[in-house]
């Protein structure tokens, strides 16, 4: 009887699973591409904030009364240009987020439509080859929960951040760093694992 | 090869000649100084670098004790830095000494143009709308800014390897880096200079 209705939500569940994986690997090249990104906001928060610990007109540089102010204003214009390359990977971001949830968005959808066809005993039933429906259904939501945490979390780090406030400026790097949970990567990695047989199978069709 | 054949190419077409002519190639100049000063800038800001790292190793200051061994060197190898360094800077000071004769010839090109034309200037703009004097004032302002930074890095420059504090070798470095005197329409001037002396298609 529910066969065939279980046929397509395991199709569906595969698809999303090609897709977590393709999102996976762009996720990671994103982060990679902040990183640098990251190192040099820390960094420019430590040239200002030794500009602001130095008095100009107590070092050899006193014959340049506006060096101070001129070079405030350039450092605070490499920031803005950072920041701005911080933000258009952060949309990078957003979209693998949102791509993701829809796939898995699309997966449930169907289950729920074919809820009423689909007994307990299709759900959970498992091979050796194919995990249950049920698991399948779990860590996609997993996944699609630890993107949307990882990108919020992210987003606000960056829009926390204001150019006066050296400390957080300074701190971004390491905090950035943090966010980065290994438990969470390896779940999806592990799930990606798990699935790799059912996703290889019946590839073709 | 490929570069002189378009440049030859330009010129037939525009068939620019007098003082549009020097406008023109001065034009050219400037945009060439300027990217040779970007780079022996970024040439700079990695020998300065490794400047204040190998003289913090020398002298940490207050925090860890260097290994006795590596210091002398070092001594040897911070010379050779900052002679490279003064190398650097003083390829930038001729590279100020050709915008300064840029400037003035094309102070020249307006002192001909009131010779020849009196008070009220040419009928005419040479180019496209820019009226003699504004190439002037443009060319003098970029002047005026390279001198400036010239001079914070001939500052920098004598002073890199000798101050103590942190604090102060980081200001040296950013003021490196980032030009302060340099204002940040600089490039828009240049741009503006070359779209109208037709380098830049319009």
């Amino acid at each position: 009887m529910s066969m065939p209705s279980s046929f397509a939500l395991q199709q569906a569940l595969r698809k999303s699973f090609q897709h977590l994986e393709t999102n996976q690997k762009t996720w990671h090249s994103v982060l990679a591409e902040c990183n640098p990104l990251v190192g040099s906001v820390g960094n420019l928060a430590q040239q200002l904030r030794a500009l602001s610990n130095v008095n100009i007109s107590n070092t050899p540089l006193k014959a340049f009364p506006d060096l101070q102010e001129r070079l405030h204003f350039k450092l605070v214009q490499a920031l803005d240009i950072v920041l701005e390359k911080l933000n258009e990977k952060l949309v990078l971001l957003q979209s693998v987020r949102d791509s993701n949830s829809n796939h898995v968005t699309a997966a449930f959808q169907l289950y729920e439509r074919n809820a009423d066809t689909l007994d307990l005993y299709a759900c959970t039933q498992r091979s050796p080859v194919a995990p249950s429906i049920a698991d399948m259904l779990e860590w996609l939501q997993n996944a699609e929960l630890y993107y949307k945490q990882q990108f919020l979390k992210r987003k606000t780090l960056l829009h926390s951040l204001r150019p006066d406030d050296l400390s957080l400026l300074e701190s971004t790097p390491k905090r950035w760093d943090s966010l980065e949970t290994l438990s969470g990567e390896e779940y999806i990695t592990d799930t990606l694992f798990r699935v790799s047989f059912f996703v290889e199978s019946h590839k073709g069709e | 090869m490929e570069d002189q054949s378009q440049s030859s190419d330009s010129r037939k077409c525009s068939a620019v000649t007098g003082s549009g002519r020097k406008l023109k190639d001065n034009a050219a100049d400037w945009h060439n100084l300027i990217l040779r000063w970007e780079k022996l800038n970024d040439e700079g800001s990695g020998v300065a670098e490794k400047i204040v790292n190998q003289r913090l190793k020398l002298s940490p200051g207050e925090g860890a004790t260097p290994p006795p061994s590596a210091a002398p060197p070092s001594c040897s190898q911070l010379e050779q830095e900052c002679t490279k360094l003064l190398g650097v800077v003083s390829k930038m000071a001729a590279i100020v000494t050709r915008m300064e004769r840029l400037a003035s010839s094309q102070r020249g090109v307006l002192e001909l143009e009131g010779f020849q034309w009196g008070a009220a200037g040419r009928g005419a703009p040479l180019f496209h709308g820019w009226p003699t004097r504004l190439f002037v004032e443009l060319s003098q302002g970029l002047l005026e800014s390279y001198q400036k930074e010239l001079a914070l890095k001939q500052r920098v420059v004598q002073e890199l390897a000798h101050t103590g504090p942190l604090d102060v070798c980081m200001v040296y470095l950013s003021c490196w880096l980032y030009q302060p005197y340099i204002p940040a329409d600089s490039r828009l001037t240049l741009e503006a200079l070359l779209l109208e002396t037709g380098h830049r298609a319009l």
